[in-house]
């Protein structure tokens, strides 16, 4: 077997890349896919409080690949699901602890026990960045419709492309009430500027903050309409041909509709 | 309304000028993690500080990713950055852009197609000291993240201002950051993103939760307004909207570090159960 790696990257800090990991990696995995999380942002980590299992953290990324521990051993499955698993970054080492060379090789072999490896890469485009990028083949770039967010994405569609990487593209925090408003930039405005097709767009919802702040991703609340948005995103990522029709005031609607046809 | 048309002569720099070493304060604005403000507290504060009279420098160190000029609405007037400057393919002067609204404010952009790497955290010190020479303030926007571009943006740098929003990752990432900066610091808080609201009913959590992990000097608190998020793609501060909460929180801090007396606005401090058990137990682990 050997899953999809797909990286989870932004170029801008805080857009939303740890959510996302979480929240699609927990989607698929509620689809019944073996899905493994690999925290890359080495000395930053946040996927474990994300998922709330920072105390459950025995060995991380750097001492799998130091080899002084196994894969599997450093593995943390989450008992909410049946098959979401968290290869947790290690807290007090830094980034070159790692190389690119390293980061690939253990994506693969992590991918040779997983469905889906979903790697959070960290914020910039150091050296972090090209680890997180290194084990992937494919991408999933998370931006907010901001002007800043989007010329930092739009630097990373360079590099990812330099790489060969299929792009898609995911728009977070979006409000329809703003961008009615014409206080905020619609979806054709974002991915006419950076040229890759979306496939999520997750409204700005307050619960993302408390369910984060308590460790429990959003996709567990079977009522929250977030949870729906994030599983209709991975029956795209699975290849599905689910309309993108996730956001309801009808002016956004329609401009998504005439962009799908 | 544009509170800098009644910006003083600033007599601050002419006597600074007169007497020749002083230097003024270089502050560089960190967090760790990515997305909490940096860039628009650096562009707020600079804005406010320079509404008050005082000569300001703003330092874009994130090479590679600059937001702001975006956020300072300069873009299309960059023609020179910092590592042109330190090449020497550029004199300050012609790369210091200065700000459309005020004639105490310039900016210093990032070189957008190089990497961070480039920069080396001497060159960057030695940048810093000249500008320190100029200006009352040197505030340096710090890229996310704890790698070469944080140690660069450090590296001229005497104080830190940490700015963290209300969120466990947030404070964790903090915490990383305030053990990088050097120990003789006193490095400053900054609450960003606050909803009271949200506080009240136990979705948030409190400025006290926050410090509670800190323990840092509060330089401020301020309010999450989704004005910030039109100002930011106006290019427009929020600090000159007379009007804003967000923009007077901005000024008040402003005020603060000119050491000018102000009565600080009203900080939603409630804590409410539950939330900080949670986070105490993130720092007793490995
Ligand atoms: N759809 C959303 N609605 C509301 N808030 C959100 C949403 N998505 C993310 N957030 C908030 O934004 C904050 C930043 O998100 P997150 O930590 O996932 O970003 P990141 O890109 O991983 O950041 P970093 O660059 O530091 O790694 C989160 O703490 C969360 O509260
Ligand atoms: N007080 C606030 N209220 C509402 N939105 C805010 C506030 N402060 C910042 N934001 C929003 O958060 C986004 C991120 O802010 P900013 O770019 O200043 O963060 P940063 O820390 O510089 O990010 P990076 O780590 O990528 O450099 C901004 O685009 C802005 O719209
Ligand atoms: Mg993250
Ligand atoms: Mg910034």
């Amino acid at each position: 077997m050997s899953g999809r790696r797909i990286v989870i990257t932004s170029g801008k800090g805080g857009v939303g890349k740890t959510t996302t990991t979480a929240n699609l990696g927990a989607a698929l995995a509620l689809r019944g896919h073996k899905v493994v999380l690999i925290d890359t942002d080495i000395g930053l980590r946040n996927l474990d409080l994300v998922l709330g299992v920072e105390k459950r953290i025995v060995f991380d990324l750097v001492e799998v690949v130091e080899g002084r521990c196994q894969l599997r051993q450093a593995l943390i499955r989450d008992k909410r699901f049946e098959s979401l698993f968290l290869l947790p970054a290690a807290q007090t080492r830094d980034k070159t602890a790692v190389s690119e060379e390293q980061m690939d090789a253990l994506v693969g072999d992590v991918a040779a026990i997983a469905d889906f490896v979903m790697i959070d890469c960290p914020a910039g485009i150091e050296h972090g960045f090209r680890n997180a990028i290194a084990g992937a083949r494919e991408a999933l770039l998370v931006t907010t419709p901001e002007v800043s967010a989007i010329r930092d994405a739009d630097r990373v569609v360079g590099k990812l492309r330099d790489r060969g990487l299929p792009i898609k593209l995911l728009i977070n925090r979006v409000r329809p009430e703003m961008v009615r408003a014409g206080e905020m930039m619609s979806v054709d405005d974002v991915t006419e500027i950076l040229g890759v097709e979306a496939i999520g767009i997750v409204p700005d919802d307050e619960e993302v903050i408390d369910t984060t702040n308590r460790g429990e991703p959003i996709v567990l609340d079977e009522n929250n309409r977030l949870a729906t948005i994030y599983g209709k995103i991975a029956r795209r990522l699975e290849g599905q041909d689910v309309p993108l029709t996730d956001l309801d005031p009808p002016k956004f609607l329609s401009r998504l509709l005439t962009m799908w046809r | 309304m544009r509170a800098l048309e009644t910006t003083p002569v600033p007599e601050v720099e002419a006597e600074a000028e007169a007497a020749p070493v002083i230097l003024g304060r270089a502050i560089v604005i960190t967090s760790g993690k990515g997305g909490v403000g940096k860039t628009t507290t650096t562009a707020n504060v600079g804005t406010a500080l320079a509404a008050l009279g005082k000569r300001v420098a703003l330092v874009d160190a994130d090479v590679g990713l600059r937001n702001l000029d975006i956020v300072l609405g300069l873009e299309n007037r960059v023609k020179f950055h910092v590592l042109d400057v330190i090449e020497g393919k550029a004199e300050l002067d012609d790369a210091l852009v200065r700000d459309k609204r005020s004639e105490n404010l310039y900016l210093l952009a990032a070189a957008q197609s190089r990497e961070k790497e480039d920069v080396e955290a001497d060159a960057m010190r030695d940048l810093i000291e000249q500008l320190r020479k100029r200006f009352d303030f040197v505030l340096i926007d710090c890229p996310a993240g704890i790698e070469t571009g944080f140690t660069n943006a450090v590296a001229g740098a005497g104080h830190a201002i940490v700015v963290c929003t209300p969120e466990v990752s947030a404070v964790r990432d903090a915490d990383r950051v305030v053990g990088l900066l050097p120990n003789t610091w006193q490095p400053e808080l900054i609450v960003n993103r606050v909803r009271p609201a949200l506080v009240r009913k136990g979705k948030m959590l409190s400025v006290d939760d926050v410090n509670a992990i800190l323990r840092l000097p509060l330089l401020g608190v301020i309010p999450d307004e989704p004005s910030v998020i039109v100002s930011t793609n106006r290019g427009e501060p929020i600090a000159l909207d007379q009007t804003s909460a967000t923009g007077g929180a901005y000024r008040a801090i402003a005020a603060k570090l000119a050491g000018i007396a102000v009565e600080t606005p009203p900080v939603p401090v409630e804590k409410p159960a539950g939330m900080f058990a949670k986070l105490g137990a993130f720092f007793g682990g490995r």
